[in-house]
C-alpha cells in the first residue's frame, strides 16, 4: 500500500474526512442551498434530456441521427472543457501546489508522484462534467428504454473520455512551465480561461437556440444539425464516445470506437509520463524562480487621487485597493466574463419579439420592466457576494496593518463601501437604462426603475461590506472562496429577500399609476396617499437595511480590535 | 554526510548562487550564515533536491541528489524555513503519513511516532488537527518529521525561528545529540550566539558566494581580530552595519 501512488492521496482524503467531522458554523445552510441547487439541476438535465429523446423519437431515423450527433455534440463540448480544465488544474496540482515542497523532498519515484498528480487532476478537472453528464445520460436512457450495457458503457466510457483531454492539457502545461516561470503561466491561463468562457457563452446566444422550439423553424434545424458533421470530427475522442454510446443504447457493442478511446487513454498516459519524467523536475525548478515580476505601476492612479475630495487615510486605502485588484488577473478577468453576461442580458430584451402578442404588448413590456428591475437586482448582488464582500478579508495576514494604524473601523469600513458602491452602481444603472429603453417601457416606470436601482445599490452594497466585515475569512486562498462562505451564503438569501420586498413595494403604486393613466382616470387622494407610502417604505426598508448593516459592520470590527 | 560541489544557480541573468563548495562530514553540525537574500535557502533547497541547480554537484551520503534522488533524500532529514503542514490532518496522522513516504511500515512505526512526540512534547496535541496549532508547535512538528527516520544527514533552514527559549533549547539539545551520533548537520540561521555556541564550523555566503569558512576562531581570524564577537566578524564579513544612517533615521 505505502509504495503505491494511491498512498499520495491519502492526506486529501483524511483532510476531507477530517472537515467533515469538525463542522463548522453555516456548514447545514451551505449544504442545504448548494443542495438544493444541485439537485435542481439534476432533475432539470435529467427531464431536459428525457424530454428531447422522447421529441426525437418521433421522427424515425432522423430522430436518431440527431440523437446520435447530438450526443457526440455533448461531448466535444466536454471535450473543450476538459481539456482546458486539465491545463488549469494541473498547474495547480504538479506546480504551485504547498504539499510539493513536502513531497518532493521525500524519496518518492518520479513515476508514483506522477500517478498521484494525474488521478487529482483528473477528478478535479472532471467531476463537474461528471455531474452534468450523469443526468443528461440517465434522461436519455430512461427515455430510450435503454438496456443495462448503456449504463455500464456509459461508465466505461466516461473515464477513458476524461482521461483523454486532461493528459493532452497536462502535457500543454508540462511545456508551458518549462517556457515561461508558472506564476505567469497561470495569469496567463485565467485571462485566456476567462476570454474564452466569455466567447462561448455570446456564442451560445448568438446562435439563439430558442429557434429549436418553434415547429416552423425544424428545417433550418436540421440544415444547422448537418452543418456539425465535418471531417475532423471521427477522429475526436467526443465522436468515439458519442458512436459507442448510441450503440450501446440501441443495444449492441461498437468494440472499435470503445478500443480508439481505451488505447488512446492508455497511450495518453504512457506518453505523459514519459514526458513527466524527463521535464517536471525542470518545470517545478523554475516556478520555484521569482525573477523580477512585471507590473504596471499605474502612476495615473495615484495622480488621479490626489484631485479626490477624501481624507489622506481613505485616499490610500482607496488607490490600495484599486491597484491590488488591477494587478491581480485572477480578479480583474472575471470581469471579462461579466461583460459577456452584461451583452447577453441586453441581447436578451433586444430579440424579446413582444409583437407576438398585439393586445398585451404593452403591458407585458411593462411587467418586463419589473422582472428587468429584480434581474439588475440579482446581477447586483451576485456582483457584490463576489466583489464586496470579500474585500475585509482580502485585508488577509495584512489586515494587522489596518488594526495598528491610527485609522477608525468607521473610516476603513466606509473607504470600502464606496470603493465598491459607485462601480456597481454604474454598472446597474447601465443595464437597467439599457434595457428598458430596448422594452420602449412607460416613461415613469423608467424613471422609477432608475431611482430605485440608486437605493438598491446602496442597500445592497451596503449589506455586502456590512456581512463581509462581520463574517471575514482572513484565511481564505482567494475572494470566491469568501463568497461561498456562511456569510456569503446569508448575504445572498438576505438580498433575495431584499429584492422580492423592493419589488412588491414598487410594482404596486407603479402598476396602480399607469392603470389609472391608461383610462385616463384621476387618482384620488386616499389612494395617492398609499402610492406615497408605498414608495416611501421602498426608500426607507433601502436606508434602514444600508445603514443598519454598516453600523454592525463597524461594531463587529471594532469588537474584533478590541 | 553533505558535499556541495560548484553550486550554481541562475534565475536568467541574476545569479543566486555562485560556485558554492563546502563539506560537512558526519558528525559535524556546519553553519550556514549569511545575510538576507545572500543565498542560504536556495542552497539549501539545492540540497534537498527541490530546485535544479544550474551547475554544480550535491551529493548526501554519497548519493548524487541528480542521479540518484530517492536513495539521497532516503537519507536526509530536511527542515524548510517555510514548511508545508497539511492544516486538516492531526499531529499523528501527518506523521504517519510522512513515516509512509520514507517506507517506514509495521508495528513499529507508532512507537517511532509517539517516540517523536514525546521528544518535542506534542504527545498531548497527536490527535488535534494542525491547524489549531502555533507557530512554535508547528515547527516543532517539521522536526518530529524530519528526525522520524533516523536521517544521516539534515539540512535544516534557520531552525530557532518562532521557538520560545525552552523550544529552542530543545532543538540545541537535539541537533547536539544527533551529531554526537555521526549525523551531518547543515543548519543555516541568522542567530549568530546559536552558531557560535553549536557549529564546529562554518560558511559565510554574501551574493551567492562563500565569502569565508573554517572554525568559528579561522573564520574570526580571516575577518582580522580573533576576540571579537562572531556578530562584529559576520559584520565585517558581510559589509558593516551602517550605524551612522540608522543615527540619521532614528
Amino acid at each position: 500500500m505505502k509504495g503505491a501512488f494511491t498512498y499520495l492521496l491519502l492526506p486529501h482524503l483524511w483532510s476531507s474526512r477530517n472537515r467533515a467531522q469538525r463542522r463548522e458554523k453555516g456548514d447545514g445552510v451551505r449544504a442545504l442551498l448548494f443542495g438544493g441547487v444541485g439537485v435542481g439541476v439534476f432533475i432539470a438535465l435529467f427531464y431536459g434530456a428525457a424530454w428531447l429523446t422522447w421529441q426525437l423519437q418521433d421522427y424515425d431515423e432522423l430522430g436518431d441521427y440527431l440523437l446520435r450527433l447530438g450526443l457526440s455534440w455533448i461531448f466535444m463540448t466536454f471535450l473543450a472543457f476538459l481539456t482546458f480544465s486539465g491545463i488549469v488544474t494541473a498547474l495547480s496540482t504538479f506546480f504551485l501546489s504547498d504539499d510539493l515542497r513536502l513531497l518532493l523532498t521525500a524519496p518518492v519515484a518520479s513515476r508514483r508522484l506522477f500517478y498521484a498528480r494525474f488521478t487529482r487532476t483528473v477528478s478535479q478537472s472532471s467531476w463537474m462534467v461528471v455531474v452534468f453528464v450523469t443526468p443528461i445520460l440517465l434522461g436519455v436512457g430512461v427515455a430510450d428504454c435503454a438496456p443495462t450495457r448503456f449504463y455500464v458503457t456509459s461508465i466505461l466510457t466516461i473515464v477513458p473520455f476524461a482521461i483523454i483531454p486532461v493528459a493532452v492539457g497536462t502535457a500543454c502545461t508540462l511545456l508551458l512551465v518549462n517556457v515561461f516561470p508558472a506564476r505567469r503561466a497561470r495569469d496567463l491561463l485565467m485571462l485566456m480561461g476567462f476570454l474564452f468562457s466569455g466567447a462561448i457563452v455570446i456564442l451560445l446566444r448568438m446562435i439563439r437556440p430558442e429557434q429549436l422550439v418553434r415547429a416552423e423553424s425544424l428545417p433550418d434545424v436540421t440544415g444547422f444539425f448537418s452543418t456539425l458533421q465535418s471531417p475532423v470530427t471521427p477522429l475526436l475522442p467526443s465522436f468515439w464516445a458519442g458512436e459507442l454510446l448510441f450503440a450501446s443504447l440501441k443495444g449492441g457493442w461498437d468494440l472499435l470506437h470503445a478500443g480508439a478511446l481505451w488505447t488512446t487513454a492508455l497511450a495518453c498516459c504512457v506518453g505523459l509520463r514519459a514526458a513527466d519524467e524527463r521535464w517536471h523536475f525542470s518545470g517545478y525548478s523554475r516556478s520555484q524562480e521569482a525573477p523580477k515580476a512585471r507590473f504596471a505601476h499605474f502612476r495615473a492612479l495615484d495622480v488621479m487621487a490626489r484631485f479626490l475630495p477624501l481624507s489622506p487615510v481613505r485616499r490610500q486605502l482607496l488607490v490600495k485597493d484599486v491597484k491590488i485588484f488591477l494587478r491581480d488577473v485572477s480578479q480583474w478577468s472575471q470581469l471579462l466574463l461579466l461583460l459577456a453576461l452584461m451583452l447577453i442580458y441586453l441581447y436578451n430584451f433586444r430579440v424579446l419579439d413582444l409583437g407576438r402578442i398585439p393586445y398585451m404588448s404593452g403591458f407585458v413590456k411593462n411587467v418586463y420592466a419589473f422582472v428587468n428591475l429584480a434581474m439588475a437586482g440579482f446581477v447586483l448582488s451576485t456582483v457584490a457576494v463576489r466583489f464586496v464582500f470579500p474585500m475585509v478579508s482580502a485585508e488577509g495576514p495584512a489586515f494587522w496593518l489596518v488594526r495598528k494604524s491610527p485609522i477608525s473601523m468607521h473610516d476603513f469600513l466606509w473607504s470600502k463601501f464606496w470603493t465598491g458602491l459607485f462601480p456597481i452602481l454604474l454598472l446597474t444603472e447601465t443595464l437597467t437604462i439599457a434595457a428598458n429603453e430596448l422594452l420602449d417601457v412607460d416613461p415613469f416606470l423608467k424613471i422609477v426603475a432608475a431611482v430605485a436601482v440608486v437605493f438598491l445599490s446602496l442597500a445592497l452594497v451596503g449589506l455586502a461590506a456590512g456581512l463581509g466585515a462581520r463574517y471575514p475569512r482572513f484565511t481564505a486562498d482567494n475572494p470566491s472562496q469568501v463568497a461561498g462562505s456562511y456569510g456569503g451564503v446569508a448575504f445572498m438569501i438576505l438580498a433575495v429577500l431584499f429584492l422580492i420586498v423592493m419589488i412588491v413595494l414598487l410594482a404596486w403604486p407603479s402598476t396602480t399609476y399607469l392603470f389609472y393613466q391608461l383610462r385616463h382616470r384621476p387618482i384620488g387622494t386616499g389612494r395617492l396617499v398609499m402610492m406615497g407610502l408605498s414608495f416611501g417604505a421602498a426608500v426607507a426598508v433601502s436606508l434602514v437595511t444600508w445603514l443598519h448593516s454598516m453600523r454592525s459592520g463597524v461594531r463587529a470590527l471594532d469588537a474584533m480590535s478590541n | 554526510m553533505i558535499a556541495v560541489h560548484n553550486l550554481v544557480k541562475q534565475y536568467g541573468k541574476f545569479t543566486a548562487v555562485d560556485g558554492v563548495s563546502l563539506d560537512v562530514p558526519p558528525g559535524e553540525i556546519h553553519g550556514f550564515l549569511g545575510p538576507n537574500g545572500a543565498g542560504k535557502t536556495t542552497t539549501l533547497r539545492m540540497i534537498a533536491g527541490l530546485l535544479k541547480p544550474t551547475s554544480g554537484r550535491v551529493e548526501v551520503n554519497g548519493h548524487d541528489v541528480a542521479k540518484e534522488p530517492e536513495l539521497a533524500k532516503a537519507s536526509l532529514g530536511f527542515i524548510p524555513d517555510r514548511p508545508f503542514i497539511y492544516d486538516k490532518l492531526t499531529a499523528g496522522e501527518f506523521l504517519r503519513f510522512h513515516a509512509g513516504l520514507y517506507g517506514l511500515d509495521g508495528k513499529g512505526v507508532m512507537d517511532r511516532v509517539h517516540e517523536m512526540l514525546d521528544l518535542f512534547e506534542l504527545r498531548r496535541w497527536e490527535n488535534e488537527l494542525v491547524e489549531s496549532f502555533s507557530h512554535g508547535m508547528k515547527q516543532r512538528l517539521v522536526m518530529c518529521a524530519a528526525f522520524l527516520h533516523r536521517p544521516r544527514a539534515v539540512a535544516v533552514d534557520e531552525p530557532m525561528v518562532g521557538l520560545d527559549p525552552r523550544g529552542a533549547r530543545l532543538i540545541k539539545d537535539v541537533f547536539r545529540r544527533m551529531s554526537e551520533r555521526g549525523v551531518a548537520i547543515l543548519m543555516s540561521t541568522h542567530t549568530l550566539e546559536v552558531a557560535q555556541e553549536m557549529c564546529q564550523r562554518l560558511s559565510i555566503i554574501l551574493k551567492g558566494k562563500i565569502v569565508a569558512q573554517g572554525t568559528v576562531d579561522e573564520v574570526k581570524k580571516l575577518a582580522g581580530g580573533s576576540d571579537d564577537h562572531l556578530t562584529s566578524v559576520f559584520l565585517r564579513l558581510t559589509g558593516g552595519s551602517a550605524l551612522q544612517e540608522i543615527d540619521e533615521a532614528v
